[in-house]
């Protein structure tokens, strides 16, 4: 048998695919290949991301649960937490050890106990409250802070993007 | 990435240009082509393995072409170490030098690589998943990092001896150097985790297996066996608990450092007697009432009087602080366990000492009156739980309880130094009564080195406090000491089979008991003594009066 991460992959699709959390889908993006999922994130009613429907990418390391998946939206995301690139930078898909921001305490990094579905709900409320201590992207930080309204403008533009109108 | 891994081979590449300069050549140009196209390959390899843990299903095309590739290369690898040793013997130093080290390393990774493959094959071949090949990945790891160091440390030497430092050199160096470092700590540490999981950890019972939930957080499989509980009470897989311990040695789900974390059934009361833990559970328990409880044990009480040999006490007590220093940490282990020092020895009064670490017994009776009032302690106490619980969930309550334990212990620890101190500053109270009292000679007898001795072994704290209030506290005690003589004196003999284990006393006191067991002179002596002390300062009282000498001197 192919190791115990795809086995615990299995049976978190299983577990989502029974019970999908609110505003929330997620896969393999195709059936030969467990370690790339495909996710569909629905932003948080009453925020500014409210009604767009972001799609995201998400790798899981070979060692998987052990070591942290990465996250990627796929869509133009402009977040104080989401890199340019699209790359989430929350503190629970960090392995304890590497700190990109050196501010996150170990008490919230990556643990075997945390699973898809944890870091999507936590991506869910990271998109309702940024987090501007840790500027993964700073030119959002910067604006969320201090231009709270121009903020609102560009992401409910990246909403009307993600629905395609 | 094999865009970005390129682009450092390349710059790495150049970086060796400076340093072979006059060979620049067409030919060198195609080398170092070729090189880089190898590389590409070793790349894709690697990954291509690394595919293999991740993918269901595995054919036997994917087999043959990743055991093809890597044969090949390490062919390829090998015939070009080769040419570059020969060229080098021939002609000397030349850029062929790079290339063969270049390629040396390759072969380490293919070598890698295709351990890592065998590893790989043989998890597939197996229906359940393979629990050591983490362990044996690990040992991969570590041994040929080790390779790569030396080779290196090697290369660095012979390019700094035959041109210049290899600047090229060093961003791989640096990388291989930080993964060994990497891959030894993670060994140690891990094996530090996994032998404490084996030996400390009990292994979960089916109750507590069934009792809840009983899914392992880490696989998300139901635990039917083969479970461990930590010492934080969380209960996985010891499988799946091994592997996380080759990465993080914490729990799971609390976070919990298990290499720190204090344990339960631990280490340092291993090593007491079962009747030394007895005491210190007696003793635990004691502690909020300790004035009401210590009546139980005032027949164990030993009687001990040093010598009045006039010019020793000097010597005692500058031996004092040197010696009660290393002692508080020995207070809980076995040798001091046995040395209670019964004796019955007429002087200015009826006195006692009391054998550090002693058993509980040997608490004296004295030390409710003096102990609690007097002494704020010392030293710094041992740190206060939080006063909010609430805030806590229940494993961080259970951590705290274990924390809390060892909290009682030092506060236990934190008495028995007091009472130490208060022991010692019996004995000089007890000196200057003999330099002070007419008595006999019959003291001197008693032999020096047995009070430096009986000293010695005294537990403590560094930090002594003021020596005069000890005095006047003691004095005070002193008066309650008479009362109990007798009753320790009829115990003298029991008392002296339970010495046989201690250590180097024992035939001292057999010596000095017959000698001075006439109780009733002893008693009119003391009374003698003290009228004449009283008569002497004219106080009121007899307690007054001794409080006083002590204050005069």
């Amino acid at each position: 048998m192919a190791g115990s991460a795809l086995k615990r992959l299995m049976a978190e699709y299983k577990q989502l695919t029974l019970n999908p959390p609110e505003g929330i889908v997620a896969g393999p993006s195709n059936e030969e290949n467990f370690f790339e999922w495909e996710a569909l994130i629905v932003g948080p009613e009453g925020t500014c991301f409210e009604g767009g429907v972001f799609p995201a990418k998400i790798t899981f390391p070979p060692d998987y649960p052990l070591s942290p998946p990465k996250m990627k939206f796929t869509s133009d995301m402009f977040h104080p937490n989401i890199y340019p690139d699209g790359q989430v930078c929350i503190s629970i898909l960090h392995a304890p050890g590497d700190d990109p921001m050196g501010y996150e305490s170990s008490a919230e990094r990556w643990s075997p106990v945390q699973s898809v579905e944890k870091i999507l709900l936590s991506v869910v409320s990271m998109l309702a409250e940024p987090n501007d201590e840790s500027g993964a992207n700073v030119d959002a930080s910067k604006m969320w802070r201090d231009d709270r309204q121009q903020f609102n403008k560009m992401a409910r533009r990246l909403v009307r993007k993600s629905l395609g109108l | 990435h094999l865009i970005e891994r390129s682009w450092y081979a390349v710059t790495e590449t150049c970086l060796a240009f400076t340093v072979f300069r006059e060979d620049f050549s067409p030919r060198f140009v195609a080398m170092f082509t070729f090189l880089l196209f190898l590389k590409c390959f070793h790349w894709l390899g690697e990954d291509r393995v690394d595919f293999m843990e991740r993918s269901p299903i595995i054919t036997w095309v994917f087999h043959l072409r990743v055991a093809a590739l890597l044969m090949f290369l390490g062919i390829i690898d090998a015939f070009f170490i080769n040419h570059a040793y020969y060229s080098t013997i021939t002609k000397g130093a030349t850029v062929q030098l790079v290339f063969g080290f270049e390629y040396a390393i390759l072969l380490i990774v293919v070598v890698n690589v295709f351990l890592k493959y065998v590893l790989h094959t043989i998890d597939l071949q197996s229906e359940n998943p393979w629990d050591n090949k983490a362990v044996y990945l690990l040992y991969t790891e570590l041994f040929l990092g080790f390779f790569k160091v030396i080779l290196y440390m090697a290369f660095m030497a012979v390019m700094i001896k035959v041109h210049t430092f290899p600047l090229f050199a060093i961003r791989p160096m640096y990388l291989t150097m930080r993964a060994f470092k990497k891959a030894l700590n993670d060994v140690i540490m891990s094996r530090r985790a996994i032998r404490n999981m084996n030996t400390l950890y009990p292994n979960a019972t089916p109750e507590e297996l069934s009792s809840g939930d009983n899914v392992c957080i880490i696989c998300r499989e139901e635990m039917v066996s083969a479970c461990k509980k930590l010492p934080c009470g969380h209960i996985f897989h010891t499988n799946c608990l091994r592997s996380w311990f080759q990465r993080q040695q914490s729990c799971p789900t609390c976070r919990m450092d298990i290499l720190r974390a204090p344990i339960p059934t631990g280490q340092q009361q291993g090593q007491q007697t079962p009747q030394q833990q007895q005491q210190q559970q007696q003793q635990a328990n004691m502690m909020p009432g300790q004035g009401p409880m210590m009546p139980q044990f005032p027949g164990g009480f030993p009687m001990f009087i040093p010598p009045m040999v006039p010019g020793q006490f000097p010597m005692q007590q500058q031996q004092q602080p040197s010696t009660t220093q290393p002692a508080s940490s020995t207070t809980a282990t076995p040798t001091t366990s046995t040395s209670t020092q019964p004796t019955a020895v007429p002087g200015g009064a009826a006195t006692t000492y009391t054998m550090p670490g002693s058993t509980m017994a040997g608490f004296p009776g004295i030390s409710p009156y003096m102990m609690p009032p007097m002494f704020s302690p010392p030293f710094t106490p041992p740190p206060m739980p939080p006063a909010n619980f609430a805030g806590m969930n229940d494993e961080e309550l259970r951590a705290m309880e274990g924390i809390e334990r060892s909290h009682v212990e030092a506060r236990v620890q934190c008495l028995r130094s007091i009472h130490t101190l208060l022991d010692a500053a019996m004995i000089q109270i007890q000196q200057y009564y003999s330099l002070m009292s007419t008595m006999g000679p019959q003291a001197n007898m008693y032999p020096a080195p047995a009070s430096a001795s009986a000293s010695a072994p005294a537990p403590g704290v560094g930090t002594t406090p003021a020596e005069p209030t000890k005095q006047s506290d003691s004095v005070k005690g002193e008066t309650q000491a008479a009362t109990s003589e007798k009753p320790s004196s009829l115990q003298s003999d029991e008392d002296l089979s339970d010495l046989e284990g201690a250590v180097g006393f024992t035939p001292v006191e057999e010596v000095i008991i017959p000698e001075y067991h006439d109780e009733p002179v002893d008693e009119i002596d003391h009374q003698e003594i003290r009228r004449r002390r009283i008569e002497r300062l004219e106080s009121e009282t007899n307690l007054a009066a001794l409080d006083k000498e002590s204050e005069t001197k």
